[in-house]
């Protein structure tokens, strides 16, 4: 690094992903005239905005569409004043008071970090998976689903998204072969909202049931191999979407936050890592619960902590 | 600056509005077409062109008359596509 600290362009507190998690912190740190810059290298509002509705979020009656409730995050960060900017930071650095942040657009400062980069949907690692992604190999039903009209389609995961996203891509396909690799997983609501897309004819549930090779044609995807009992299955398709649990987005800490055995990032009750400065919220963190709700709450959380870490911190450099 | 961008779309598509924010930004010129909105013939036209059945899918004419394809939300192709 060329540069010293002192002449790197420095902030009051950077916020690392723009998730629900960092767009409520940053309200709170807004707010309080602590200047705020969030980096994003995905999509402003993380997996909330590519979920095509959300029922179990406070305040909206009838529920909200997941884009538009990350626009409504994001509008009223910025209201007060967050800055957002697109890019990603690839490490962190402690020298105490500073904070180094390896960024695309170089090197710059903080006083404290919060790390809010939430989970990517996990892929399956199977030979054709990356080969034809985008091309009959999806991961988010809203955005996707509509190039299936009329059309058969594979849904791999028995969790939640899976359920939900395969309800969902019924208003658009004529039938789906749902995979589960062991039992259903996800709430009873869903379950008994997917028992009536099964008794429809909509959905058929294949339990114990792996996936474990994507092919394709000139045409694009059109057959999915797995297993049950022993024995090998395929199933005709024009597409396959992939909801099969998430993995946290800790990769490019590189060792310098103390992770738990998933990978998660461990923290004290003020949701401070073990580097003075550093925070954690949302669904980075160890014991998060991987709910808007709760990654709203941690934000908050994480906000008023970050502020009395400053306060100490300008009392200390008087 | 490129000659011209089309953002290909869909009404729900989180990663569309990050691509138009990024254009914004870089103050390139672009016009976008829902596909939502748009017959089925659109949506095949586009799906033989890229070969992607995602959104966004963007075009990038260049000043040459060269063309790009940038298929998803990739800031760093689409920043060399339209450079």
């Amino acid at each position: 690094m060329a540069e010293t600290t002192d002449q790197l362009e420095l902030h009051d507190v950077v916020m690392i992903g723009a998730g629900p998690t960092s767009l409520a912190a940053a309200v709170y740190t807004t707010r309080e005239d602590i200047e705020t810059v969030l980096y994003e290298k995905g999509v402003i509002g993380g997996l909330a905005a590519v979920t095509d509705w959300i029922d179990n979020y406070p305040g909206f009656v009838d529920g909200i569409e997941g884009l538009k409730l990350a626009e409504q995050f994001q509008g009223q960060a910025e209201r007060f004043g967050a800055q957002i900017r697109f890019g990603e930071v690839m490490n962190i650095t402690d020298k105490g008071s500073r904070k180094l942040l390896e960024t695309t657009d170089g090197t710059i400062s903080a006083k404290a970090i919060l790390i809010a980069t939430g989970s990517d949907y996990k892929k399956l690692g199977i030979p054709g998976e990356v080969e034809y992604y985008g091309r009959g190999v999806h991961y988010c039903a809203t955005c996707d689903g509509a190039f299936y009209r009329d059309k058969k389609l594979v849904v791999v995961g028995g969790g939640n998204s899976a359920v939900q996203e395969a309800i969902f891509l019924t208003r658009y396909t004529t039938h789906i072969d749902l995979l589960v690799r062991s039992t259903l997983r996800a709430s009873e609501i869903l379950q008994h909202d997917l028992d009536k897309m099964v008794e429809s004819g909509k959905i058929t549930v294949h339990l114990n049931t792996t996936t474990d090779e994507i092919l394709a044609n000139e045409g694009g995807v059109n057959k999915i191999i797995g297993t049950r009992d022993g024995e090998r299955i395929e199933f005709d398709t024009d597409g396959i979407f992939i909801f099969v649990g998430l993995k946290p987005n800790t990769d490019f800490l590189h060792g310098s936050v103390e992770l738990d055995e998933i990978g998660l990032i461990k923290t004290d009750t003020e949701l401070q890592t073990n580097i003075p400065g550093v925070f954690a919220a949302g669904d980075v963190r160890s014991g998060a619960t991987m709910q808007i709700a709760s990654a709203v709450g941690e934000g908050a959380t994480a906000a008023l902590s970050i502020r009395k870490y400053l306060e100490e911190l300008e009392r200390s450099e008087v | 600056m490129a000659k011209s961008v089309t953002i290909y779309t869909r009404t729900t598509c989180a990663s569309c509005s990050m691509v138009k924010k990024f254009l914004d930004l870089k103050q390139q010129p672009y016009e976008v077409v829902n596909l939502d909105e748009q017959p089925a013939t659109v949506t095949d036209q586009v799906v033989a062109k890229s070969g992607a059945r995602t959104v966004p899918v963007i075009f990038v004419t260049r000043e040459d008359d060269t063309e790009d394809i940038t298929i998803g939300w990739n800031p760093g192709k689409l920043a060399q596509a339209i450079a």
